[in-house]
């Protein structure tokens, strides 16, 4: 953690800036790649599993490489072949995505630990980070502000993702598709291939969010590294509206919190340590349960998601 | 576009012993009919008839089993909608394929086949502004489509296939959700560029008056087979029907006892109610309906009679009024459904009142399995009570199951309707009765006997609150008639008083 | 669009027999209704349809995980073997399966009964750890007293805090609308971090230093293995458990509700039936299941709570609640496998040089492809009623 207790108080804001920024990442991936699974009409719960595939696959090619952008690579190209099982699979007729994506996770993680099992002990060569705060002379605000490139490229995803969705032929494919498969269909649009596509393309962004988790932050293959993230993307989504920039926002918030239960022990408030860790999961709950209503549908809401095809 | 197979005149469409076999099952046998380029056919036939099953094999859907489409003087293998957009064919649907989520705008270029990879989105708008003003008619192109009322959206299929510069029309019953005024409308300007030859329309219908105003030619299927052919200047009404029906059949008239209405049975006030997306969509509705007595809700769908079915039968939440039976409040709970025998028949009933996998005896005893006979002790479930009870609704009203213990949504649509008629109407209990649209997709000897249902119903005394699309048989069930438009009831009369022309135009709004 | 439908033709219900001999309807392909078969003969196939389908699927697991482990330079049919000895060949491994089966079979019906409902809640692990959290709170409230009360204590309290859990996501569902797989899952980790919360602070034994528990429940007030076996009462609770859920779904007219509202909420409404009461009393009764089991795995097993409550029983429950199909009684069956299969874990890592996440490769694979089977049913025309 920071070395936030020489800052006194301050370090409670600048660790959680810090920790948006950096636990915010690998939210950000998953919850983009999971937006446009979603907006395909097909929900993804296994990206959990993508994540873990991702971070071991990408910890194991660094370590045997020595270079963790293949790491990264190879991250992606895994999410994807468990995107296209999940993308088969809940295409089914009579199968239940949640049910589906369910099964990913076990599998996925099944495979990750399997293979993960030898890479727990070696160190690997881990993703550079960009240093912003080389103004300051405080460590605690410098490791704040040491971002990693997957951020920006994060970034980026969203706001094109935004832009595809409104101004590209297949953004439009994809949405017909997530709202009116029946209409996609007579259009002549292949929903099988789209959504395929959807789900893969999503798993790649969850792939690279578990290269980020095993390679920077928190920079090690461990079995419990993705602690439900994969999961907690679907809720992220559903808080962002279904919104690409929104789940920025959201991403942001969530790293937020995350950092609050460490942050505050740092400055000696340790009295409800497990409680604060567990804050992410409590805002999540709250603002589902602030945002969801069973009156009508939500806004931007996919209309074919939940719908058994 | 695509010059190769596009002509200043719309291509001639022809099919040749075009045959649909779908396992044992032949949809179409041997059908042979020519659109004519720059004609309005029309394609006749009852529910059932095969009418959908060969359009879908013009679009690509079903691959024909034998035979030949012909498109402008060649066979043509049509394996996708997107073949025949090709060839100039497209098909404006019963129901509407334009995406809600999206708006206008995005609708229409979204069918552009040649759509390119990344949209510029000034020059599709100034692109689409100018298609629009040598359109027929116009809509808003920055709007929403969950946002149209139903017409507008018709309005918009039909514009995305003319922007699509779709030659040959194929219709499939247009008009179902709108009002004559609407319809008159849309049809009419199709006949315009028709008789412009920019288009030949292939339209799918069952009403006469659109063939004999709109129509040259017709084509009448039964029962998957041509059963005839010709102009419509030629024919009478009686003759295509005939053909259509096969034997001469006896309008039936219906015979309705005079009865004077008694005390009140079901009564509304100010019931409001919101649709999915959370809009009000039923504004503040007060009606009564007496003991003996049918009230018809005639509008065109979408105008909240869907929604005011929903409050009544538990489905959907009231957001304000109340709703009274016999003088005392009605929470649709299963106590109160029980002491004021309130039934429902809603349409689509597959969807809304069974539960597809459970068996045929399950299904028929939702109504009673928490009483004795069925439950033991008003816990304990007999499954040997269930079945029987099954078995004895589904002799007496003939429902064809393969036992009580096949789930009910493996039968046909109109043995599920028996099934639900059993349970509804068989024990004849009822006081009150809710109809939606009961005789939707049937077929005429279906439609005789629901009709004879409800009219037994209220010649014993219940009273009935009848939604239907179908103004004709609103109409002719009916005691009083009331009209919905925009959420409230905008005309109220006893159907001896009634005036057709002003329901028209009410339901219009 | 009017498909061929068929065109059925409806006799008078009431007094005159039908004029004429009913014309066969039209019907849809695989339409089953034209003519009446025998039923006893359809009921046949589609029994037998249930039973070779899933089989198969776990056929075609066995295969892929036997590939998979060859290509780990194991032998597949050896692994078998080894898994089957683990687990099933003598009596002493065959109670360490049972004690292994008996929180699964309890986590098993924390999603098999809400599923019946339409609901897939996966809050079971959260269920548990609550239910164990609260029972060992209660048992020391009481400790002084006789064993079976200080038991029943346990047991109560660990059902009632297990179904609060899962009353709370089906509330969330009814009342908000919210996705229940979201909120249960979440509640999962919310139900940890409280466990982790108390054995750290409230309820700390300031003796257990190495693994934060809480005090212990004395060994005297522990539940006792059965006769002079290892296994415990929590086989006997989750079979009786299981049984109860199964007379309940199936036998009662609660039962049919939930069936009905799981079904088609739509008719359910439509008769009138109290969808949110059935909905919480189902997601409070699923939600005790796992409430016992954590109970069961304190008091028979642990003696504290600690942090070994939360072992991926619940996530096996998943799993079961779906291979035995939100059946209850396959459920028990089921879980037995899957207690065994857990089981021999170590003995591959010993035997073979296979880690423990080859068990939960092998669980992944056969999720796989008993989820895939389910689009299968009524895919063979051999099971489908012959139409004459």
């Amino acid at each position: 953690m920071t070395d936030a207790e020489s800052l006194g108080w301050w370090g409670v804001p600048i660790a959680v800036l810090g920790g948006a920024l950096r636990g915010g990442t690998p939210f950000l991936l998953v919850s983009a790649g999971e937006c446009l699974t979603e907006k395909s009409g097909k929900t993804n719960l296994g990206l959990e599993g993508v994540l873990l595939i991702g971070a071991m696959t990408a910890y194991a090619v660094s370590v045997n490489t020595g270079n963790p952008w293949a790491g990264l690579l190879a991250a992606g190209m895994a999410g994807m072949v468990l995107g296209f099982i999940h993308a088969v699979l809940a295409q089914q007729p009579k199968v239940n995505d949640i049910a589906a994506g369910i099964a990913m996770i076990i599998f996925g993680s099944g495979l990750a630990f399997f293979f993960g099992k030898a890479y727990i002990q070696p160190v690997a060569e881990q993703l550079p980070g960009i240093e912003f705060g080389w103004w300051s002379s405080h460590p605690a605000i410098r490791s704040a502000l040491r971002i990693c490139p997957l951020f920006f490229f994060g970034v980026a995803v969203v706001f094109l993702m935004q832009w595809f969705f409104e101004s590209t032929r297949w953004g439009l494919f994809v949405r017909a598709v997530g709202d009116k498969p029946d209409a996609a269909r007579a259009m002549g649009i292949s929903v099988w291939g789209v959504r395929t596509c959807s789900i893969m393309a999503g798993s790649f962004l969850a792939g690279l969010a578990g290269a980020y988790l095993s390679l920077y932050y928190p920079g090690s293959w461990t079995e419990k590294i993705s602690g439900g993230q994969g999961m907690i993307a679907v809720a992220l989504v559903i808080f962002a509206r279904w919104n690409p920039v929104g789940c920025l926002w959201a991403s942001l918030l969530f790293g937020g919190a995350q950092a609050l239960g460490p942050a505050l022990q740092s400055v000696g408030i340790s009295s409800y340590y497990y409680l604060f860790n567990a804050s992410p999961y409590i805002l999540t709950l709250l603002v589902m349960v602030l945002t969801c209503t069973n009156k009508k549908q939500l806004a931007g809401q996919p209309g074919a998601l939940g719908a058994s095809s | 576009m695509r010059s190769d197979t596009r002509h200043s005149t719309p291509p001639e469409l022809e099919l040749v012993k075009v045959t649909k076999r779908f396992g044992s099952f032949t949809a179409n046998e041997d059908v042979s009919f020519k659109v004519e380029p720059g004609t309005f056919h029309a394609l006749l036939g009852e529910n059932g008839a095969g009418k959908s099953t060969i359009v879908k094999c013009i679009m690509g859907y079903h691959a024909a089993d034998d035979g030949d489409i012909i498109v402008a003087g060649a066979s043509r293998d049509i394996r996708s909608p997107y073949d025949a957009c090709k060839l100039g064919i497209g098909m404006v649907y019963q129901h509407f394929t334009v995406v809600p989520a999206m708006t206008v705008a995005e609708n229409l270029i979204l069918a552009r086949p040649d759509l390119p990879l990344f949209i510029n989105w000034k020059k599709e708008y100034s692109r689409l502004r100018e298609f629009l003003e040598t359109a027929p008619f116009q809509v808003p192109l920055e709007a929403q489509i969950s946002e149209l009322a139903a017409g507008q959206k018709q309005k918009v299929e039909i514009l995305k296939q003319l922007y699509l510069n779709s030659q040959i029309l194929i219709l499939d019953e247009p008009t179902s959700v709108l009002t004559p005024q609407e319809a008159d409308e849309v049809l009419g300007m199709m006949r315009r560029m028709v008789d412009d030859k920019k288009l030949s329309v292939l339209i799918i219908t069952h009403k006469f008056r659109e063939v004999t105003t709109y129509c040259d030619e017709i084509t009448i299927l039964r029962k998957g087979k041509l059963a005839g052919a010709g102009k419509v200047k030629d024919l009478t009404t009686s003759e295509m029907a005939s053909m259509m029906m096969g034997e001469q059949r006896k309008g039936k008239t219906i015979q309705k006892a005079e009865l004077k209405p008694g005390a009140t049975v079901l009564e509304l006030r100010d019931v409001r109610a919101n649709r999915d997306n959370g809009i009000e969509g039923v504004c503040g509705v007060s009606l009564s309906v007496r003991a003996g007595e049918i009230v018809g809700i005639a509008g065109i769908s979408g105008n909240g009679q869907r929604e005011l079915v929903e409050v009544l039968d538990g489905q959907r939440p009231a957001t304000g009024g109340e709703v009274r039976v016999a003088g005392e409040p009605f929470h649709m709970t299963r106590a109160e459904i029980s002491k004021h025998q309130i039934y429902v028949l809603p349409e689509e009933p597959l969807r809304n009142a069974c539960a597809p996998l459970m068996s045929v005896a399950e299904n028929i005893a939702l109504r009673t399995f928490d009483r004795p006979p069925l439950a033991i002790a008003g816990t304990l479930l007999s499954d040997s009570r269930v079945r029987a009870n099954g078995r004895q609704w589904i002799e007496r009203f003939n429902v064809k199951t393969p036992g009580p213990d096949a789930a009910i949504g493996t039968l046909s649509g109109g043995n599920v309707q028996r099934a639900v008629l059993a349970r509804e109407l068989g024990p004849g209990t009822a006081k009150a009765l809710v109809a939606a649209n009961p005789c939707f997709g049937l077929d005429f000897a279906a439609v005789d006997f629901i009709h004879s249902q409800l009219l037994a119903a209220r010649n014993n005394g219940v009273a009935v609150l009848l939604v239907c699309e179908d103004l004709d048989e609103l109409l002719a069930l009916s005691d009083r008639v009331v009209v919905m438009n925009g959420g409230k009831l905008v005309y109220e009369a006893p159907v001896a008083e009634a005036n057709i022309r002003e329901i028209g135009e009410r339901m219009a709004g | 669009m009017d498909e061929p439908k068929p065109a059925s033709v409806i006799a008078s219900a009431t007094a005159e027999p039908p004029p004429e001999p009913l014309p066969p309807p039209e019907t849809q392909p695989g339409d089953i209704a034209r003519e009446r078969p025998p039923a006893r003969a359809l009921q046949w196939r589609s029994k037998v349809e249930a039973l070779v389908i899933p089989c198969g699927a776990i056929a075609v697991a066995l295969v892929l995980f036997g590939i998979f482990v060859w290509t780990q330079g194991a032998n597949p049919f050896a692994v078998f073997a080894s898994i089957y000895k683990a687990a099933f060949a003598s009596t002493r491994s065959f109670e360490n399966t049972l004690v292994r089966a008996a929180p699964i079979m309890l986590c098993a019906l924390g999603t098999a009964i809400p599923l019946r409902l339409g609901m897939v809640v996966i809050g079971n692990e959260g269920a548990l750890v609550m239910g164990g959290l609260m029972a060992t709170a209660a048992g020391l409230l009481v400790v002084e007293a006789p064993a079976l009360v200080v038991q029943l204590t346990m047991a109560g309290a660990g059902m009632v805090a297990g179904g609060t859990w899962l009353l709370i996501v089906g509330a969330l569902k009814h009342y908000r609308g919210v996705n229940e797989t979201i909120s249960s899952l979440l509640m999962n980790f919310i139900g940890i971090a409280l466990l982790n919360q108390a054995v750290n602070s409230w309820m700390k034994d300031p003796s257990s230093l190495n693994k934060p528990s809480s005090f212990p429940i004395p060994e005297e007030k522990m539940l006792t293995p059965l006769g002079t076996t290892d296994v415990h009462w929590g086989i006997v609770f989750g079979v009786v458990f299981c049984i109860v859920a199964y007379i309940l779904i199936h036998k009662t007219t609660f039962g049919f509700q939930i069936r009905t509202i799981g079904a088609n909420i739509r008719a359910a409404q439509l008769a009138g039936l109290a969808v949110g009461k059935v909905t919480l009393v189902t997601c409070f009764i699923a939600g005790a299941a796992p409430g016992l089991a954590g109970m069961v795995e304190v008091a028979a097993v642990h003696g504290v709570a600690n942090e070994s409550l939360n072992v991926w029983y619940g996530n096996a429950g998943i799993l079961v609640a779906f291979l035995a199909r939100q059946n209850a009684l396959a459920c028990i069956v089921v879980s037995v496998m899957l207690g065994g299969l857990l089981a021999s874990g170590g003995i591959l890592q010993r035997s073979h040089q296979l880690p423990d996440a080859t068990i939960l490769v092998f669980q992944g694979i056969v999720f796989l492809c008993i989820l895939y089977s389910e689009s299968l049913y009524g895919k063979f025309s051999i099971f489908q009623e012959k139409k004459s």
